[in-house]
């Protein structure tokens, strides 16, 4: 259990909340850059950290990201017209240019320079990847930009695909760090998700319904290893690696591509699953990203607002005879969606002072305890962890090891990402 | 058989011949010691057998490992300099007379 103050901590992120000012210390994936195509195409609403911001793309390419509502009576620039350089209220013709500033206010004697002062909170909105990315702190605090291992490989060895989820960001986290839930929920889907079956591994997650975990501290965050039993005198070891506040990689399958998430908070009732796919030494094979688009592996199936297909109006298209033949556990199909239609039925912000925590949420127990010192020790002056580049070079691995080696041990520099090293997998 | 005494808020002592190697939160819920709930079975994962050791015993009883105190941090509602989860204080011979105060809510 966690007491509510400690669960209002982790779980509130809006401007001025604890936990708002360590996510504001991080570079965040913000839209995908499909969502902004071309100079000069429709603004893009956005809202992120409970803030209520508009994205968009100028006439030169510079992307930006900004206040939603105008400086002068508080209209919503999705309105706007994005051209010539800049986004124009439609209301009175007051014009921005993409860091917030005002560059026009038509109503004006052309001598004044009334424009001048009158500033849009802006973001930077750098693209890297597929992705476009802001930081939303103290711009003399910024940390240079990312360097997560799957946005530095080629975008042709990436796929990225994002879906809305209608809960807090630390419950679709919570599940990230959970490989305990792999063995139950996603068992049917193990052998038949073109994406991940064929490993070995699948067998020994199948096998062994009581995993060991064991945790242990790394750069960023931690290293969360979790035991199965393997061959005889062997440990199957699954080892996620969460780098603070929200990013977590699944350990890889045979050679499939390494997928992960980051878990970016919406608001406090909402987050974006973003999920990623990478192979750190060849491009992705166009059926491997069909399936991508497809909704497979940790993808899922989504209308044109990301919202997943399959969601809570529509029980999420539960299919009993299904779970009854054993394809799917929980009666749902799609890894991502298992997940989600899960951590979704808790409830926007679950009460955790009504939970019971087993030995296999050890993971669990020590990200919430990262997550809250950090947070406190940021607000007494302390600089966090994970927004250094280096912090930021690690990788999923799937081993298996003598029963009598430390996973810490045995896996060597397995989780350090390397660039043309193939990942260490099962 | 070391002796573990358990005090509730009220005053009033309870004590338990706990097993030599069985810890503070089995004996308490084996005896039927009121305030001990042991939700976990003893993993150390819910923090559901906080107890105070008193100073005279803090030294013997040594501090809380690296899992134990996150959930001293995160689950408990007043922890204290003597707070440890019950389940992990193994009982030893050392350990005889060992006196604890219960704290009125686990939850």
């Amino acid at each position: 259990m966690l007491r509510k103050e400690i669960n209002d901590l982790l779980t509130q992120t809006g401007p001025g909340t604890k936990m708002g000012e360590l996510f504001r210390r991080y570079w965040q994936p913000v839209l995908l850059a499909e969502e902004l195509p071309a100079n000069d195409c429709p603004p893009v609403r956005v809202k992120i950290l409970s803030e209520r911001l508009i994205a968009i793309r100028d006439s030169d390419g510079n992307y930006g990201l900004m206040d939603e509502f105008c400086a002068h009576r508080g209209v919503s620039l999705w309105f706007g017209r994005n051209e010539e350089g800049g986004l124009r209220c439609p209301y009175h013709g007051w014009k921005y240019d993409y860091t917030g500033q005002a560059i026009e206010v038509p109503s004006e004697p052309a001598t004044s320079n009334f424009c001048e002062n009158v500033k849009l909170k802006g973001y930077p909105l750098v693209k890297l990847g597929d992705v476009l990315w802001t930081y939303m702190g103290d711009p003399a605090n910024q940390p240079p930009l990312p360097e997560w291992e799957a946005y530095t490989v080629s975008e042709k060895q990436n796929f990225t695909s994002k879906r809305l989820q209608e809960c807090n960001w630390l419950q679709a986290l919570e599940g990230g760090i959970d490989s305990s839930h792999v063995t139950f929920l996603h068992s049917g889907n193990l052998n038949t998700d073109p994406l991940f079956k064929g490993s070995k591994g699948n067998e020994y997650n199948a096998g062994d319904l009581k995993p060991f975990f064991e945790v242990v501290d790394y750069e960023g965050g931690l290293l969360i290893g979790a035991r199965r039993n393997a061959e005889e005198g062997h440990y199957y070891w699954r080892v996620t690696p969460w780098v603070l506040p929200n990013f977590t990689m699944v350990p890889p399958r045979a050679d499939h591509p390494m997928h992960g998430h980051f878990w970016v908070p919406i608001d406090d009732d909402n987050c974006w699953a973003w999920s990623f796919d990478y192979h750190p030494t060849r491009e992705l094979t166009d059926t491997e990203v069909e399936a991508m688009r497809a909704g497979k592996g940790v993808h899922s199936a989504n209308d044109d607002a990301y919202r997943p297909l399959a969601n809570k109006d529509n029980d999420y298209l539960m299919d009993r005879e299904a779970q009854r033949r054993g394809e799917t556990y929980s009666g749902i199909h799609g890894i991502a969606l298992q997940d989600s239609s899960l951590q979704e039925s808790m409830g926007p912000v679950v009460d955790r002072t009504k939970e019971r925590l087993v030995a296999t949420d050890a993971g669990i127990i020590k990200a919430r305890q990262k997550l809250r010192k950090a947070a406190l020790a940021l607000a007494e002056g302390v600089e966090p962890i994970g927004n250094r580049p280096e912090d930021q070079k690690v990788r999923s691995v799937a081993i298996v090891l003598p029963k009598d080696q430390p996973f810490v041990e045995g896996i060597g520099e397995a989780m350090v990402a390397k660039p043309g090293v193939p990942q260490t997998t099962v | 058989m070391p002796k573990v005494v358990y005090v509730d808020e009220s005053g009033v002592e309870r004590a338990v011949d706990a097993a030599l190697g069985d810890n503070v939160m089995a004996s308490a819920v084996r005896n039927g010691v009121p305030g001990i709930v042991g939700e976990c079975g003893g993993n150390n994962s819910c923090a559901t057998c906080h107890v105070w050791v008193r100073e005279e015993f803090l030294d013997a009883v040594g501090a809380p490992g690296d899992l134990e105190d996150d959930l001293l941090d995160l689950g408990v509602e007043d922890r204290r300099p003597g707070s440890r989860l019950g389940c992990q204080i193994e009982m030893t011979a050392e350990l005889d007379g060992l006196v604890v105060d219960v704290p009125p809510s686990q939850y």
